[in-house]
């Protein structure tokens, strides 16, 4: 009964998958027909204007399915690592810290190259993540859901004002860090992918080594502890996993929030707490989430179109204040 | 028996140190004022700034445009405190001031679309922004409030609101015309720029009356403070004090956003300032009214003269306010109070 | 003194749609401490909330002296009746005098500071519940039982007749218990405060008590003085649990033995 149910979620989720990776190449300002998109891929016809545009979305979706996997994954991991219903790389403060270190890498140091953004990204996010974890595990209880959701709110509304001041004198930094800040995907290239994959594959895959590890964690300290595990080990290795795949997506896309929070939580409901499972369906639907919702920024956000970032963002606020919702009031 | 005097020496004692606090503050806000009055580009000696206000002769520095600026930052301050403050007593919670918990920022949502694409009047934008904050509020306490009310799910929640409310400010940010966003964001970030006479009056007008109708309810406070039971008990009706305490915060908290734009940290830095400097036994409104008022002013001063570049005063306060935060919440964490 | 005569007419109450107490009538004996004893969830608690508006009745009414305490103005009742409620919470950082004065609330007009007759009504308070030395004591630093004392002189400065107390001794050890309760029963042979109290301890409600009221599954089964309550008999349609009652030999009052289902009762007449 079990294995069914997990077999019919990766089969839904890579039938999604597929189909949000052929809207996000047909669909846009200019629509275009199969034809055209095998002329893309194939690199043949490469005079004929439709095939430039598939051509140009393709790169935009590639990275979008990694993005949103990375993401949710990252998710996982923080929930699992923090044992916390609603750690997610935006509340533990880890955009605004990677945003912060961004800004001070344009305002001071000139960054431009697309490696160096993700070096300091990380940089900013671990020691935010760190800080907020470690702000909110003070004092009983430990890292509790109330007090890691006021520590990661309160350090990015003291994070942002530091922003601010980078950014208000100069308004060459302004407008570089402007648009970066509303995460997209839109602007991404052929070389980001390249750049960005092998982090990703290496995070990903020692996730997967760590996930009976993870799954026994999930057990008290006590037992867990009693079972042999090394706990110290597998967090802080989980944990740089998990920095490591949010902040390199964060670097190049800007901030995109709540797609850690809200895909583990619904795969989690169906497969249960299987990591093994649960690190590769949610990285299959969050590809597929963030991708839809950089369509749906697209349709809605006509002429133009509205970056993924906010697109989340709209979406995955009602889904965590539903969560919240329904959370028992003791838990909180 | 145990004499009277003993078991109330500090009460009393309490009492003149309060006093004597109000006048410092007092003394420290009127300092300030002479200071934004008389310097800037051009100073004034303070003989001047007094003869010109009192011949109504026409200076336009002094009369323009410093007059409103301090005015402005004056109840803009008392407004963002007393709101704040009250937030933080009924809740409980220093950390649930309403720039915190989503309430502000839907106000401002409002404001930055009237603003950026309906070009309306700061008046029209106040109006809709007071609508917006109060609906955002009971949105806010509804989601929350469900079998029984919640601070920790309201907090939550609200920290749910702002992060919605924030991807629509950056939504509409981005659609604006390029010739806007700057005025946007520097409104954003709370400033005191460019405020005409005529707002005024009704800003003042309301922050007086909520000032009369706070310092009414300080008692029903104290005893909401003990929590919805002892204050049914204690003879309060709870859910229309409640009610009304949130609906006079949430329009001073409005307006003055649609006025100065959202002034970061003030909401939240003056109720915890107040109740350090005079006691935690006491609901602190006017002591936290000065503190709001003075805090602005300061911090418009510093960013107007004291620094290489011009800030706005939002991001003046909000770097003040910052480290007292993590300090806040630390305290706070370690104290098990959440 | 007169008597405040206390009723409660015909009252089902719950929360929701659930209800939980199911027609009560009952009428508080004026100036005797009255204990209420019942299993868990057998709606003790919702009683006592139901009798200080804590929760309003689905119907029924609470009855003070012939007045509908709906038709009563706030502030009068809580003059008449207190509350020690279950948790109680304190401002941070607040000393004790400051705590046990916000009991003087249904008293204070509108701009006026504390008169003699506030700080006369706190200093009785805190002299009942032996607090004074702890006035500028701020409350986050006293135990459990110092505490549970400040929170109870905090309802005595309200100066009510009648003080309901919803367990006031759960958490306590058995030392601050009797402490407590001995403090209550002081106060009511003293002012003949009339004392009304939800406990769990059947022997400490035994030795306490004047005056017993039983329930279960929200239906008040049986009222009187501890010798007609405390019976073996009448502890098994509460509680379901088979006792035997004694004597206690010191106050005279009845005492139960529970009695386990390893125990063997070949001893016992």
């Amino acid at each position: 009964m079990k294995q069914n149910k997990i077999t019919i979620v990766f089969t839904i989720g890579i039938i999604v998958l597929i189909l949000s990776v052929i809207v996000s190449i047909t669909y846009g300002a200019k629509a275009v027909g199969l034809s055209d998109i095998i002329d893309g891929i194939f690199g043949r016809n490469t005079d004929s204007f439709n095939a430039n545009v598939v051509a140009a979305r393709i790169p935009r979706t590639i990275f979008g399915l990694i993005a949103g996997a990375s993401l949710s994954i990252a998710g996982v991991l923080m929930q699992s690592i923090t044992r916390n219903p609603i750690a997610d790389p935006s509340i533990l403060g880890v955009n605004t810290g990677a945003s912060l270190f961004i800004v001070i890498g344009i305002a001071f140091f000139n960054i431009q190259s697309k490696i160096a953004y993700m070096g300091i990204a990380f940089v900013g996010a671990l020691i935010t993540a760190l800080f907020v974890y470690n702000l909110a595990s003070l004092g009983n209880g430990g890292a509790t859901p109330i007090k890691l959701a006021i520590s990661g709110a309160a350090v990015s509304n003291a994070l942002t004002s530091l922003i601010s001041i980078f950014v208000m004198p100069d308004s060459s930094v302004m407008t570089t860090f402007r648009f970066w800040q509303i995460g997209s995907i839109g602007g991404t290239t052929n070389t980001d992918i390249l750049l960005l994959l092998p982090f990703t594959i290496a995070a990903i895959v020692i996730s997967l080594m760590l996930s009976n590890n993870l799954d026994t964690m999930l057990l008290s300290e006590e037992t867990a502890k009693a079972l042999g595990l090394n706990i110290g080990l597998t967090r802080g290795i989980a944990a740089i996993c998990g920095v490591i795949l949010c902040s390199t997506t964060t670097a190049l896309a800007g901030p995109i929030s709540f797609i850690g929070l809200m895909i583990p939580h619904l795969i989690r409901a169906i497969v249960g707490s299987n990591h093994k499972i649960l690190i590769l369906s949610s990285g299959i639907y969050g590809g597929a989430i963030l991708i839809i919702s950089d369509v749906l920024g697209r349709i809605l956000g006509r002429p133009g179109e509205l970056e993924s970032g906010i697109m989340t963002a709209l979406i995955g606020a009602p889904v965590f204040i539903y969560l919240i919702r329904k959370a028992k009031l003791q838990s909180l | 028996m145990i004499d009277n005097s003993k078991i109330f020496a500090n009460i009393k004692s309490h009492r003149i140190k309060y006093k004597i606090i109000l006048t410092i503050m007092a003394i420290i806000l009127l300092i300030l004022v002479c200071l934004n009055m008389t310097i800037g580009e051009k100073n004034y000696s303070l003989m001047e700034v007094i003869h010109t206000l009192l011949s109504s002769e026409n200076n336009y520095i002094i009369v323009k445009l410093r007059l409103p600026r301090t005015l402005a930052g004056i109840f803009c301050g008392i407004a963002f405190a007393i709101a704040g403050n009250t937030f933080q007593t009924l809740l409980g919670n220093s950390l649930a001031s309403p720039d915190i918990i989503g309430v502000s920022s839907g106000s401002t949502v409002a404001a930055v679309f009237c603003i950026l694409f309906l070009n309306l009047n700061r008046g029209l934008v106040s109006f809709v922004a007071v609508l917006a904050g109060a609906a955002s509020a009971l949105l806010i306490y509804k989601l929350a409030s469900k079998d029984g009310y919640s601070t920790n799910r309201l907090i939550l929640t609200g920290i749910g609101a702002q992060a919605f409310f924030s991807a629509l400010i950056n939504w509409m940010i981005k659609k604006a015309s390029e010739y806007d966003v700057p005025t946007a964001m520097r409104w954003m970030s709370g400033n005191l720029n460019g405020i005409t006479t005529d707002t005024l009056p009704l800003l003042i007008v309301i922050v007086l009356l909520a000032l009369i109708t706070m310092t009414y309810l300080s008692n029903s406070l104290q005893a909401l403070e003990l929590g919805e039971n002892y204050a049914t008990v204690l003879g309060v009706n709870v859910d229309v004090t409640r009610s009304l305490l949130i609906l006079i915060s949430v329009v001073l908290i409005a307006f003055a956003t649609a006025i100065s734009g959202p002034i970061s940290s003030i909401a939240f830095l003056s109720g915890p300032i107040a109740g350090r400097l005079c006691s935690k036994n006491q609901i602190n409104t006017i002591p936290a009214a000065l503190t709001g008022a003075i805090l602005v002013l300061a911090g418009d001063f510093i960013g107007q003269n004291l620094l290489p570049t011009r800030y706005p005063v939002g991001i003046i306060t909000g770097i003040l306010g910052a480290p007292y935060l993590v300090y806040l919440l630390i305290k706070q964490n370690k104290g098990g109070s959440i | 003194m007169k008597d405040n005569i206390l009723i409660a007419n015909d009252i089902v109450a719950g929360y929701g749609d659930n209800t939980i107490i199911d027609g009560i009538n009952l009428k508080i004996p004026p100036h005797k401490i009255s204990v209420i004893l019942g299993s868990n969830g057998s709606g003790k608690s919702t009683m006592l909330k139901t009798f200080c508006r804590l929760l309003t009745p689905q119907s029924g009414s609470i009855v003070l002296n012939d007045k509908s305490l709906q038709e009563m103005k706030n502030k009068d009742i809580a003059k008449s009746i207190g509350l020690l409620p279950q948790n109680s919470v304190a401002p941070e950082g607040i000393t004790v005098a400051e705590l046990v004065t916000r009991g003087r609330f249904p008293y204070r007009k509108f701009m006026c500071s504390l008169t003699a007759e506030d700080y006369t009504a706190v200093k009785e308070a805190m002299e009942a519940m032996k607090i004074c030395d702890l006035a500028d004591r701020s409350i986050d630093e006293l135990s459990g039982g110092q505490r549970q004392r400040v929170f109870i002189a905090l309802a005595l400065a309200q100066q009510t007749d009648i003080l309901f107390l919803d367990e006031p001794t759960t958490f306590l050890d058995i030392a601050y218990q009797i402490e407590i309760l001995d403090l209550l029963k002081e106060l009511n042979r003293k002012k003949k405060t009339t004392i009304v109290m939800v406990l769990h301890d059947i022997n400490l409600s035994s030795k306490y008590a004047d005056y017993i009221f039983a329930m279960k599954n929200g239906k008040l089964i049986k009222e009187g003085s501890p010798s007609d309550i405390i019976t073996s008999q009448t502890i098994e349609e509460i509680y379901g649990l088979k006792s035997v009652v004694i004597t206690d030999p010191v106050s005279c009052s009845p005492m139960i033995i529970p009695i386990s289902s390893h125990d063997d009762l070949t001893n016992v007449s």
